[in-house]
């Protein structure tokens, strides 16, 4: 088969490719093979070719300029805590620059004592500690913004200054001359002249000369955006906390929310299972069913008819009762039994019966009482002698 | 305009143009781009290197595939990047020749040449405030951690925002030879890992890459670079191998931000390609893309393109892919890709990923 009537398809990278030192095959693309190396070789011999090889030269003043004092332990290096560059410390960051060196050359030559009365490493440390305090007293001061969004002016006052530096090599007007023109050269850049302390410029500046912007494209929305967004500030974290917890006691109740509906369910279940076993075994022994009859915690019910309300005519028929109560439970569904105690609480009474003519003995019927469907309190007729409802 | 370079004379476009009056001599300037070859033999030249019997008129300027830039933006770039502005500097032990444009703050523009301290990497106009940084700088090494080392090769990861002068001070530096990195976006984004070659003076950097700390599409690598007087020695392998290491480490591919630079092309080829190869050499009879992905941290798509660059995938008379392992057009293709970097030995690699740092949840219900 010819190879150029396939069309390559693209390769599956999960599916295992078997590995083949087919020679066969390869002979048959020995020709492009070979073409494809000689294509190969080309592209990388121009490549070489326009790259040029990079120029340089020795320095010669190298081995003064640095001195050989490294001696390399045999751990390997850390950065100890803040590490020995990141965060300020003893060491003077801050390198004179063209302006502090004209400047400077000025000073001396104005300055009619001609002994050394400053060194540029002087000026350069004097600067230097200008600008930490300086920083420090905007920090206390709550001004340092993350980004550069507006001229950072100076806060630092020369007396506070004077006192704080402890430069007691110098003479106070020294010292205020450079306060001086720090504070105009500050005042013309409008940030920091230590490189450290100067904050990134914002992210929508456009000047294309800025460089090292604070980052804050779409492509971090989730970090960056809130991140910067958000105040670090004493009020903030105090409500914080305070939401934090509100939150806890919304879940607390909400748990015994769920606790509670979640124990009505089984109540009610409970008594859907009871309902059912009571209907399943209505043909069973009375003793049966009473013994399942342990509902709802309510009394037995001999008693309960016994102590029950003013008509005497219950009273009569009370052993009556007794065995009627069970056998009437069961043949309605959805039938409680009425608990007098409470009917007498509620002030419900229940039905009399006709009122007892001269001469006749007994009532013809008399009412029992259930709790019929929906919690309604039925009194129905009932039939002594057969043991029913009337209906 | 045909010039001299190096004896010769070379078709070269003329730029840009200045009147320069230093040390008692005044005339006008060119800035001249020498057509075949790249930007970085660019140049400032005097009148009488020009050849000016054989000035033609430019008609047409085509604009070369940049990659990640749009048509807009890269004549923005090109327009504002165009000229050189600095043309010597000099590093530690060496002077050397720059490439491209680097936007220091204006008063380096038309320096000849400016100063660096070799290990903090500030910079100067002149060498005698140089001499005077040196006499209290008492950095002799990176900041940041040393996380590997090995006979003399030692590796320092620094961390953008925790050393945020130095790692600018370093992208200012490394721009002189990179063409297509902006510095656009703030050094806390990023971990910088420098290669030193240590001694009694201390660890000289020969090589750096720049990796995100929380890359977009799987990078594992920003801007990679050698400094010249260190470059054809491997230490550009070693560094593409040093980021597979830490993408193994962290359990997932990564790749290299495009767009890739000439030099850079090559490299990573090769790379791929020793890799690859040597392990197909040893496999026995099958093998996925997914696997060899999980086993070198190399992302499919570029183990994808290495095979079929290479004609190693192809089929058989049924159709079927396979992958071809003939010992000797894998040899073939090993020696082309070139000898690599010295071997990194993984034991002595002490490194844990980069973890954003949580700032402390205080509990003080």
């Amino acid at each position: 088969m010819n190879k150029s009537s396939f069309r390559p398809r693209p390769v599956n990278i999960h599916k295992k490719l078997p590995l083949l030192k087919s020679v066969k095959d390869f002979e048959d693309k020995d020709s492009s093979t070979g073409l494809s190396l000689g294509v190969e070789e080309e592209v990388d011999n121009e490549v070489h070719s326009t790259v040029p090889t990079p120029q340089y030269n020795i320095v010669d003043t190298y081995e003064s300029d640095y001195p050989c004092t490294f001696n390399q332990s045999t751990s390997y290096l850390r950065e100890r805590g803040g590490g020995s560059r990141s965060e300020i410390g003893e060491y003077v960051e801050y390198d004179l620059d063209d302006e502090d060196e004209n400047w400077y050359k000025e000073f001396i030559i104005s300055s009619k004592d001609w002994r050394n009365l400053l060194k540029p490493e002087e000026l350069e440390s004097v600067l230097f500690k200008l600008e930490v305090l300086d920083h420090k007293t905007r920090e206390r001061a709550g001004v340092i913004t993350p980004t550069l969004c507006s001229p950072i002016l100076v806060l630092l006052q020369l007396d506070v200054a004077y006192e704080l530096l402890h430069v007691e090599s110098m003479s106070y007007n020294v010292f205020q001359s450079i306060f001086s023109y720090w504070r105009a050269k500050r005042e013309r850049w409008q940030k920091p002249i230590l490189r450290r302390l100067q904050p990134p410029p914002p992210f929508n500046d456009t000047n294309p000369y800025t460089v090292f912007r604070s980052r804050l494209k779409a492509r971090h929305p989730h970090t960056r955006r809130m991140q910067m967004r958000r105040e670090h500030n004493v009020l903030s974290f105090q409500r914080l906390h305070q939401v934090r917890r509100n939150l806890e006691q919304t879940k607390t109740v909400i748990e015994a929310l769920v606790k509670r509906e979640e124990k009505k369910r089984e109540l009610v279940e409970s008594e859907v299972s009871i309902m059912r076993l009571q209907m399943k075994y209505k043909q069973e022994t009375p003793q049966f069913i009473e013994d399942c009859n342990g509902f709802g915690g309510s009394l037995h019910f001999s008693s309960i008819f016994g102590s029950s309300v003013e008509d005497e005519k219950f009273a009569d028929s009370a052993d009556d009762m007794t065995i009627v109560q069970p056998d009437f439970a069961q043949n309605l569904p959805f039938t409680r039994p009425l608990d007098p105690e409470k009917l007498v609480a509620a002030g419900i009474k229940p039905p009399l019966g006709p009122p007892i003519q001269n001469g006749m003995s007994a009532p013809s019927y008399r009412f029992h009482g259930r709790i019929g469907r929906g919690g309604r309190i039925v009194f129905d007729r009932w039939n002594p002698l057969l043991r029913t409802r009337i209906s | 305009m045909c010039c001299y370079r190096d004896g010769k004379y070379h078709l070269a476009k003329i730029i840009e143009r200045r009147k320069i009056k230093s040390g008692g001599e005044s005339g006008t300037h060119y800035y001249e781009y020498y057509v075949h070859y790249t930007e970085r033999l660019d140049e400032w030249v005097k009148l009488d290197r020009l050849d000016l019997d054989s000035l033609q008129k430019v008609v047409n300027h085509k604009v070369k595939d940049h990659g990640g830039f749009d048509l807009a933006s890269l004549r923005e770039h090109e327009k504002l990047t165009k000229v050189k502005n600095i043309a010597y500097i000099e590093l530690g032990k060496y002077e050397i020749e720059t490439w491209y444009f680097s936007p220091y703050p204006p008063e380096f523009d038309n320096s000849p040449k400016v100063y660096f301290c070799e290990f903090c990497l500030n910079v100067w106009n002149k060498k005698d405030h140089l001499q005077r940084h040196m006499r209290k700088c008492d950095l002799k090494h990176p900041p940041g951690n040393e996380i590997y080392r090995s006979g003399t090769l030692s590796m320092f990861e620094v961390d953008g925002k925790e050393n945020r002068v130095y790692c600018q001070n370093l992208c200012y530096m490394a721009k002189f030879f990179l063409d297509h990195k902006t510095l656009l976006d703030d050094v806390d984004y990023f971990l910088f890992y420098v290669l030193c070659e240590c001694d009694d003076d201390g660890c000289h950097m020969v090589a750096y890459f720049s990796k995100e700390k929380h890359p977009e599409k799987s990078y594992n690598l920003a801007c990679i670079l050698t400094l010249p007087p260190f470059q054809r020695k491997g230490y550009g392998k070693f560094l593409i191998e040093f980021s597979y290491e830490l993408s193994k480490k962290e359990g997932k591919a990564g790749t290299p931000e495009k767009p890739l630079s000439d030099l850079g092309k090559v490299s990573y080829k090769g790379y791929w390609t020793s890799v690859l190869l040597k392990i197909l050499k040893k496999k026995g009879s099958q093998i996925s893309v997914r696997e060899l992905s999980e086993m070198t941290a190399i992302m499919p798509y570029d183990i994808l393109c290495t095979l079929k660059d290479l004609n190693l995938i192809q089929f058989n008379k049924e159709g079927i892919q396979y992958i071809c392992t003939d010992h000797n057009v894998l040899d073939i293709h090993l020696k082309d890709a070139g000898r690599g970097g010295s071997k990194i030995d993984t034991s002595k690699l002490l490194w844990t990923p980069y973890k954003e740092q949580e700032p402390a949840l205080i509990d003080i219900s």
